[in-house]
């Protein structure tokens, strides 16, 4: 099971972008309300205000880390479905260190998001090493430690992690030292969006400008003339998903000192899953997955709004998404050998 | 010829996006007779007779059939984890109840085998079968339907030399029982021995038809080409030097195993390496380029120009540019990306690449140009030891002329060059020294003037 | 003691029968060189259907035989994507799960009133043990329809070189359409066992990852009907293990233990390190 994704143009996500709307205002005239009140609803429960404002770039952060690991993995020719796992272990990371140990300042916050990219690291790290060495279907794998991930954190956190004040499965609140500054006063965001775009931009240069980023593409785009052009394939392949797990899991260390304080297994309404419908409208490029991590993030933060005043609920968001993808696999597979001429 | 023809193609015409393959081409074929199709690579031939066969629609002219089409394909497409029978009678299996009746489709298989002359195992699986015994399963796949007409594309490129002489008794005894048959080749010499009339192509139209009886290789190659081939450099006087050593190189388990193959190259040599496909080529390149482990060993210079045989799955990563794919295989080497667009544009220069612009995506580049900026790209640092592996396969006889020249340049800048081609005429061109390679092994080795054609075919159908 | 193996076998048949409907449905889509994400999604949606309908009619025949067809429905989307789109399979797959999931979460709230689950409808009480049963005929029909019929050796054809069933004149178009259909249809009936024949409702998320498991299946079964129900088995005994170990071993809480499958999985997966071989044209588009 090998699938590249190419044939990147723009036209892809302007397409996409055509398809939510008129997904979105079909899901409306079900729910009994005109597209206009809906997307009213739909933006003012998004940018309305300060409050919605901060809640729809709170979204946007949460959806862009995984989304950019996402894309790693998708240029080297791998489907990385388990950035919610991933997420998960990196919050796990941060928040059972940072609710036991105490350092101070910036030491402590960069200690965190450390312990997050190591979580994330290694649960993308165990797919990438099974892949390299058994060629085990990264996508099965993947998605197999989600389901792990959930299980220990539940455990963990149910049991020798939780919090001695907390009620339900959760460690305790983080000290405010561990908490990310606030960007934007009196709401939940926090400068995790600041760093999400700084990655996105460390990223591009990343892909296009490195050496690295050149043998990644490579074994994406053309896996056989790579290997022969002296690129070690199999040790691409690992690091690329422990990479793309690395940037998951900041994604839910971000989480957890930035808007939670504290972690819980409630985090992630699907991030990591929402995040390859992001990666896909972004075209596979960082700097276009900021632009759709905002449009998703507006769906996300709107959506409850949506849901308590034009009656559309929630879910149907999420079969939009879907749809998105569905449609965005039509314009994406391009057969990896064969070129226009032939002969 | 008289009679009423089996074929009849009218004002065939047929674009793919930014190719014109077929421009008005009219084509007739009659019962009984070998007719031959040739033209250089890109000038429509395959297109041609896929369109006879009914693969391809064409976008106008007419294709009429008096009974029905068969077509041996040049890459021939079989099942290789069924097994033989499977494979012939795919489609129409006899059939008990609701299984299939087994012992009725091996009856089958061996009846139009032998009434074809031809010997097969019909419970083997194809994909363990030589490649020549493979083309026999198309081929009784294709006359099982007992087609009125049939086509052959490019049926000798993996035969040895005297397997082609009893491939084609099979051939006449079916023009004999009156199938009308097509063979598209660049087997020119074939077509002169074997075939009765020739239509040449040339840019997607039939430009020349002739009686073979009444002509020769050079006049149809003329035809093929539009005017005088293109000569390649001259030899020059070297004085060779010790550069390449191969020392009882074995790889035991290899889809086809080297069994201890030992020979040199020497610079300012060209080696060639003749043989049938499927004989440890792949093997023996792969070992070389350090892409499989072996045991033995290969002294050769570690700056090497290697050109594999597959341009577009193993030298070119085909959405980049000309400027991203001239690092490719060097791009580790300090500077290497500060230097791509310099060295994309001397490739382009010196090796008359045509192309829009360096920037242009390797893709958009016809098969000749590509193979060029391949080439170029391994020649570019004058190497001392470059391995070309069936150099110029698939390009317009303009591009190979290039190639070959290039080769020969390098051979006579004092370069160590090993040449493996499965086209005999290449080797003989180009090389000073002829190796026949046979089963993983090097079954003799000729030079100068020794070369001699008729021998080096019976050493690559195994005699020694 | 006899008691709890006796117990343990049969919830390890229980548990692996949903696995082995989804996991034939994998192999029949692949060796048609389909590969078939969508498991989960088109069980999910075969839960959910035979639960509302059943829930409409109070007739758990009914929503049984509603679920395989609600799974044949996705499946169709499947094969049409594949087949007539040409698009990335694997992606397609993945859209295919999310709009089941949300499809079915945004039913809940429309049928039922409630998110999260739904009420409790008539299932098939005491005669869920006909599907266990039936599920191991399928494979086994399945396996002899595969190795001796016409249309077995077609649909192998299909998924190893396409291009040669074309050049013998077939279209494997609609040999790999037929596959998938059946595949979807396959995995609904497996998704409509877990809601109406082991239980008698519909929770949200409670197909689980079973879909990525069969397809581990597929794999560890080498692409095989009979070796993938043997795999299933296995999965659905780790499965049944969290049961009998429950209290048993103490540093093992029940909320780890249910990783168990999925390790199993994963183990699996690593076991069959390069021996195994993939239908050629598995995934690739004709």
């Amino acid at each position: 099971m090998k699938s590249v994704l190419r044939e990147r143009t723009l036209r892809g996500p302007a397409f996409a972008i055509a398809l939510i709307v008129v997904l979105m205002s079909l899901a409306m005239l079900v729910a009994g309300t005109s597209p206009l009140d809906g997307f009213a609803a739909l933006f003012y429960g998004a940018l309305g205000g300060r409050t919605e404002i901060g809640e729809t770039l709170v979204a946007t952060s949460a959806l862009l880390f995984p989304a950019l690991g996402i894309c790693l993995a998708f240029r080297a020719g791998l489907f990385n479905i388990g950035a919610e796992g991933q997420l998960l272990v990196g919050a796990l990371f941060a928040g059972a260190v940072g609710a036991q140990i105490h350092l101070p300042g910036v030491l402590g916050i960069v200690l965190l998001l450390g312990l997050g990219m190591l979580g994330g690291g290694l649960w993308g790290a165990i797919a990438g090493w099974m892949k390299a060495q058994f060629n085990a279907n990264e996508i099965i794998a993947t998605l197999m430690l989600n389901f792990v991930a959930a299980a220990l954190a539940l455990g963990l956190v149910s049991g020798p992690l939780k919090g001695p004040l907390a009620t339900g499965a959760e460690t305790a609140w983080l000290d405010p030292s561990y908490w990310l500054p606030t960007l934007l006063p009196q709401t939940r965001l926090s400068i995790g969006i600041v760093l999400a775009l700084a990655l996105a931009v460390f990223l591009n240069w990343l892909l296009k400008d490195t050496i690295f980023g050149y043998d990644l593409r490579a074994t994406g785009e053309a896996p056989e003339a790579a290997r022969r052009s002296g690129i070690n394939v199999p040790r691409m392949t690992w690091f690329t998903l422990a990479l793309s797990g690395a940037v998951a899991g900041l994604g839910g260390a971000v989480i957890v000192t930035g808007e939670l304080h504290r972690f819980n297994t409630q985090l992630s309404p699907g991030y990591g899953f929402t995040a390859i419908a992001v990666a896909l409208v972004g075209d596979l490029e960082p700097l276009w997955i900021c632009v759709a991590a905002f449009g998703f993030g507006i769906l996300e933060a709107g959506g409850l709004a949506m849901q308590a005043s034009a009656q559309v609920p929630k879910d149907a968001i999420h079969i939009i998404e879907g749809l998105i993808i569905l449609v965005l696999a039509a314009r994406r597979y391009a057969l990896r050998d064969t070129g226009v001429n032939a002969p | 010829m008289n009679g009423v023809p089996a074929l009849e193609l009218r004002g065939i015409r047929k674009t793919f996006p930014g190719v014109v393959a077929v421009d008005g081409a009219d084509l007739d074929i009659f019962p009984g007779e070998i007719h031959a199709l040739v033209g250089e690579n890109g000038a429509g031939k395959s297109t041609l007779a896929a369109i006879a066969f009914g693969e391809v629609a064409p976008d106008a002219g007419t294709v009429e059939v008096r009974g029905s089409v068969g077509l041996v394909h040049q890459h021939f497409e079989l099942v290789g984890r069924l097994r033989v029978w499977e494979n012939v009678l795919l489609g129409r299996e006899p059939r008990r109840g609701w299984r299939i009746d087994e012992a009725a489709a091996h009856r089958r298989v061996v009846e139009i085998a032998q009434r074809n002359g031809l010997a097969i195992d019909p419970d083997a699986f194809v994909e363990t079968l030589p490649i020549g015994v493979q083309q026999r399963v198309e081929l009784l796949r294709e006359l099982d339907r007992e087609p009125s007409v049939l086509l052959l594309d490019e049926p000798t490129a993996a035969l040895a030399p005297a397997e082609i002489a009893s491939f084609f008794e099979t051939i006449a005894n079916l023009a004999r029982r009156g199938t009308a048959v097509l063979i598209v080749t660049h087997k020119l010499q074939e077509v002169i021995d074997y075939a009765s009339r020739v239509s040449v192509m040339r840019h997607g139209a039939i430009v020349a038809r002739m009686e073979t009886a009444a002509t020769n290789v050079d006049e149809i190659a003329r035809a093929m080409v539009g005017g005088e081939l293109p000569v390649i450099a001259e030899r020059a006087p070297t004085q060779p030097a010790p550069a390449v050593a191969l020392r009882d190189v074995r790889v035991p388990d290899a889809a086809v195993p080297l069994r201890g193959v030992s020979f040199e190259v020497r610079g300012g040599e060209i080696v060639g390496i003749a043989g049938v496909e499927g004989n440890g080529q792949s093997t023996l390149a792969d070992a070389i380029a350090g892409m499989i482990a072996h045991d033995g060993t290969i002294d050769a210079p570690p700056a090497r120009g290697i050109i594999p045989q597959d341009r577009q799955r193993e030298a070119l990563v085909m959405p980049w540019s000309i400027v991203d794919n001239a690092i490719l295989g060097r791009q580790h080497a300090p500077g290497a990306r500060k230097r791509a667009r310099e060295d994309a544009q001397q490739i382009v220069e010196r090796f008359d690449v045509r192309a829009a612009s360096l920037d242009v995506a390797v893709r958009t580049l016809s098969g000749g140009n590509q193979q060029k900026v391949v080439v170029g790209r391994a020649l570019i640092d004058r190497p001392p030891f470059v391995l070309a592996y069936n150099p110029t396969r698939g390009i317009d006889v303009g591009a190979a002329a290039l190639v070959q020249s290039r080769l020969m340049e390098a051979r006579n800048a004092g370069a160590a060059v090993l040449l493996i081609s499965f086209e005999l005429d290449e080797i003989l061109a180009l090389a000073d020294r002829v190796l026949v390679m046979y089963r993983g092994e090097i079954v003799g080795e000729t030079a100068g003037a020794a070369i001699d054609r008729v021998a080096i075919g019976r050493m690559m159908a195994g005699a020694r | 003691m006899t008691a709890a193996i006796l117990t343990f076998v049969v919830l390890a048949l229980i548990k692996a029968t949903p696995l082995i409907y989804a996991a034939l449905g994998g192999v029949i889509s692949e060796r048609s060189g389909v590969v078939n994400i969508g498991l989960e999604g088109m069980m999910a949606t075969g839960a959910f259907t035979a639960v509302s309908v059943s829930f409409a009619t109070q007739s758990p025949l009914l929503g049984l035989l509603a679920g395989i067809l609600a799974g044949a429905c996705i499946g169709l989307v499947l094969a049409i994507a594949a087949t007539r789109f040409k698009v990335d399979q694997i992606v397609a797959g993945t859209g295919i799960n999310l709009i089941c999931a949300g499809g079915a979460a945004y039913g809940l709230v429309l049928i039922y009133n409630q998110p999260g689950a739904s009420a409790q409808v008539p299932a098939l009480g005491g005669n869920y043990w006909l599907l266990v049963v039936l599920a191991f005929a399928a494979a086994a029909v399945l396996s002899w329809t595969l190795a001796h019929t016409p249309w077995g050796l077609r649909v192998r054809a299909c998924g190893e070189n396409p291009r040669a069933v074309a050049a013998a004149g077939l279209d494997p178009l609609a040999f790999r359409t037929a596959a998938v259909v059946i595949s979807g249809a396959l995995a609904g009936l497996g998704g409509a066992f877990l809601s109406i024949g082991e239980l008698n409702l519909y929770s949200d998320g409670m197909t689980a990852g079973r879909g990525f498991i069969a397809l581990a299946a597929v794999i560890f079964g080498r692409w095989n009907p009979i070796g993938a129900t043997g795999a299933c088995l296995v999965f659905g005994a780790f499965e049944a293990l969290q049961y009998v170990l429950q209290g048993r071993v103490a540093w093992l809480s029940s909320d780890v233990m249910q990783a168990l499958p999925y390790v199993a999985a994963l183990i699996a997966l690593a076991g069959v390190t390069g021996k195994v071989r993939a239908p050629e044209s598995d995934g690739v588009p004709y």
